[in-house]
């Protein structure tokens, strides 16, 4: 009985796999702050946060890449009714712990642990800087272990040329091989920072657990002591002049953040990114359907070009076997309907002399 | 030493049809694929040159070298010509699908389609409108003209299967009996119109794709699939040698194109034809394919449908 269609083994034909695919994000700093000035930066009436664009964002070219905000929990010492954006800086801080960190058992808000270890309590970081990165860079989830932030920690900010005698590099280099999940938002890593440029960068030689990495959300968590000297409760070498957060004016960290509003720290913040490079990840699930193309199977066409009257083309006598090309191969339902389409690059022969096991992938 | 030939096991990525998605995203555990069919249809077998002096390496030099398209994802578009499973090899002739024009009922219209009257003014059967009817000449129904709305006509559409071939006698039929075809996929624009028997009996769809293109699977319970057991020469016989089965429908006209003009102006035209009364009459009328495959061989063939309304004057 001729036919066309060969049913497949449900269980020998068709396996599910899952696969991971990574794709390398690099972030320089002359993008965040320098190539297109300020016209990739969206700041918003409501002065909560503050977005970065790969391109001036009036033009439909451009993709959103990340936003920047600051906050501090109502118990931190740097909150202070008279501060400028005092209350927003709080509900920013509690948005951000509420959806990454979650509750207690009372339903409090918890806040962001510096080691991850809720239960044993430890340092909490109640004044931090956030960058939410798009979704469409971060795609599935940022790959554990890829990711790096540099930092310029010296002098004032220079949107020209963003260039640092001073830098840290902030890592999640636990990532690959440690993580924590214990956030309702999925998985974590504990940031370290490092020195990366320059004499006297850190108080102490070591990796300072810096901040929070959530590899799912795309949010980076970073604590504001990255901006502060180790007398003033930060990670840096009181060396003086190392740090000062506005254009001019003095030696001040992150208590910059008291008298700024959220837009003008998140420029001040902005302009001393030097890179960040991370691997993002697609999850990619695929069925694979094993196409077995067995030697007595499709050598004919219903081609109209393979008939000449009723004629087979390709056959001077019956006895000369068949040929046809495969181009093309559909895949079915039981109603006969065409769910998938793959193409061959180039038509393959088939004869009764060959077989062939086609793997057709579709993925989701 | 040379490498092993791995070219035995090949990978690629298939595309959802646009009907694949549809019915993927109505999430309700319909979408399943179960079986599979290869497809050849970039490939223009006569370029096949069994005669080149250069030896059998160069017969499919060409076809070889044919470039292939990507994928299409409408669902209809792809896969039209499909490769066929046929257990002997020695097999020279393969049955094809033929519009059978040798009846008078089954003659297309002289304008090379078969037309299908929307409404009972074009048909002329509503007898205040008669004069305006394009379905009558004068007193004898027109050639190739179907009634859409009332089938009060004898015209039908019916294409033989067979070796068309005076190779193979007529009554060698049981050379194609693993090869005759007993099940048949009709595709018709559902907007447009639908699949009735020789009766006007309405036959039921399978499926509506996304792009409104309904198909319908029959066989002789539908009525409208009948066995050839013709085995002479006969003058109402298309094909050569050896017959398999007949397919013989109708087309009923959709609502749309009965009651209203919009398809007819959105997709379609108007055209001069003659009326009853054998005056000059225009008509409105839109083009369309219907395609029947055979699903035992694959083998497919299309036909043209006009279908048309006469504008009341």
């Amino acid at each position: 009985m001729a036919n066309f269609y060969k049913t497949l083994n449900q269980t020998d034909d068709i396996v599910n796999t899952r696969t991971l695919l990574h794709e390398a994000i690099p972030l320089t700093g002359t993008i965040v702050s320098g190539t297109y000035g300020t016209n990739n930066i969206k700041d918003y009436s409501h002065g909560m946060f503050q977005s970065v664009y790969d391109y001036p964002f009036l033009s439909s070219s451009a993709n959103h890449i990340f936003d920047i905000t600051v906050g501090y929990s109502s118990d931190s010492g740097l909150s202070a009714s008279a501060n400028t954006q005092n209350s927003k800086k709080i509900n920013i801080y509690n948005q951000m712990a509420q959806v990454l960190m979650g509750y207690d058992a009372t339903g409090s808000i918890l806040k962001f642990d510096e080691d991850g270890d809720l239960l044993a309590g430890g340092s909490k970081q109640t004044e931090n800087f956030f960058m939410n990165f798009s979704r469409i860079l971060v795609k599935d989830e940022i790959k554990k272990g890829s990711f790096e932030f540099e930092l310029g920690v010296s002098g004032t900010f220079d949107s020209s040329k963003g260039v640092f005698a001073k830098r840290l590099k902030i890592t999640d280099a636990s990532g690959s091989d440690g993580y924590l999940v214990n956030s309702p938002v999925g998985e974590y890593g504990i940031l370290y920072a490092t020195a990366s440029l320059g004499p006297f960068v850190l108080a102490e030689r070591h990796a300072y657990p810096v901040g929070l990495l959530f590899y799912q959300a795309g949010v980076a968590v970073i604590s504001g002591s990255v901006f502060n000297a180790a007398n003033k409760g930060g990670i840096l070498n009181n060396s003086p002049g190392s740090m000062q957060m506005q254009a001019v004016g003095g030696n001040v960290g992150f208590q910059f953040v008291t008298g700024s509003n959220i837009s003008t720290i998140s420029n001040a913040i902005r302009t001393r990114i030097q890179n960040i490079q991370f691997n993002n990840t697609v999850e990619l699930n695929s069925t694979v359907y094993f196409c077995r193309v067995n030697h007595n199977e499709f050598n004919y066409s219903s081609n109209p070009t393979y008939l000449n009257g009723s004629k087979i083309r390709v056959k001077t006598k019956a006895t000369d076997l068949p040929v046809s090309y495969i181009t093309t191969i559909g895949l079915y339902s039981d109603n006969n309907e065409l769910m998938a389409v793959s193409k061959l690059s180039e038509p393959l022969k088939k004869t009764p002399d060959n077989e062939f096991t086609i793997r057709v992938r579709l993925d989701y | 030493m040379g490498f092993l030939d791995n070219s035995g096991d090949i990978i690629l990525d298939a595309v959802l049809t646009d009907h694949g998605r549809k019915v993927l995203s109505k999430g309700d555990g319909s979408f399943r694929i179960t079986k599979f069919a290869l497809g050849d249809e970039e490939i223009n077998y006569s370029l096949y040159n069994a005669n080149n002096s250069q030896g059998s390496a160069y017969y499919d030099l060409e076809i070889l070298q044919t470039p292939v398209l990507e994928a299409f994802t409408n669902n209809a578009s792809s896969m039209k010509t499909k490769l066929i499973s046929i257990a002997n090899t020695n097999i020279l002739y393969l049955p094809i699908l033929k519009l059978n024009q040798n009846l008078i009922d089954t003659k297309q219209h002289t304008s090379g389609a078969f037309l299908v009257a929307v409404d009972r003014t074009t048909e002329g059967t509503d007898a205040s409108q008669a004069s305006q009817a394009v379905g009558y000449n004068s007193t004898n129904q027109v050639q190739g003209v179907m009634f859409g709305e009332s089938y009060e006509d004898s015209n039908y559409i019916r294409i033989d299967q067979g070796l068309d071939t005076t190779e193979v006698g007529p009554k060698q039929r049981s050379t194609i009996s693993d090869m005759i075809e007993s099940t048949y996929i009709i595709q018709i624009d559902n907007r447009l119109g639908f699949i009735v028997d020789k009766n006007g009996n309405r036959v039921a769809s399978d499926y509506i794709d996304d792009d409104n293109i309904a198909f319908y699977t029959v066989d002789s319970s539908d009525n409208v699939v009948v066995d050839n057991l013709d085995d002479t020469n006969s003058q109402t016989q298309t094909i050569s040698g050896p017959r398999g089965t007949t397919l013989e429908f109708k087309i009923g006209a959709s609502l749309d194109l009965n009651t209203s003009t919009f398809l007819f102006t959105k997709l379609g035209g108007t055209s001069n034809m003659v009326n009853k009364a054998l005056q000059g009459q225009q008509v409105r009328y839109i083009d369309t394919i219907v395609r029947a495959t055979g699903m035992t061989t694959g083998y497919s063939i299309d036909i043209p449908i006009r279908f048309i309304k006469t504008i009341v004057s």
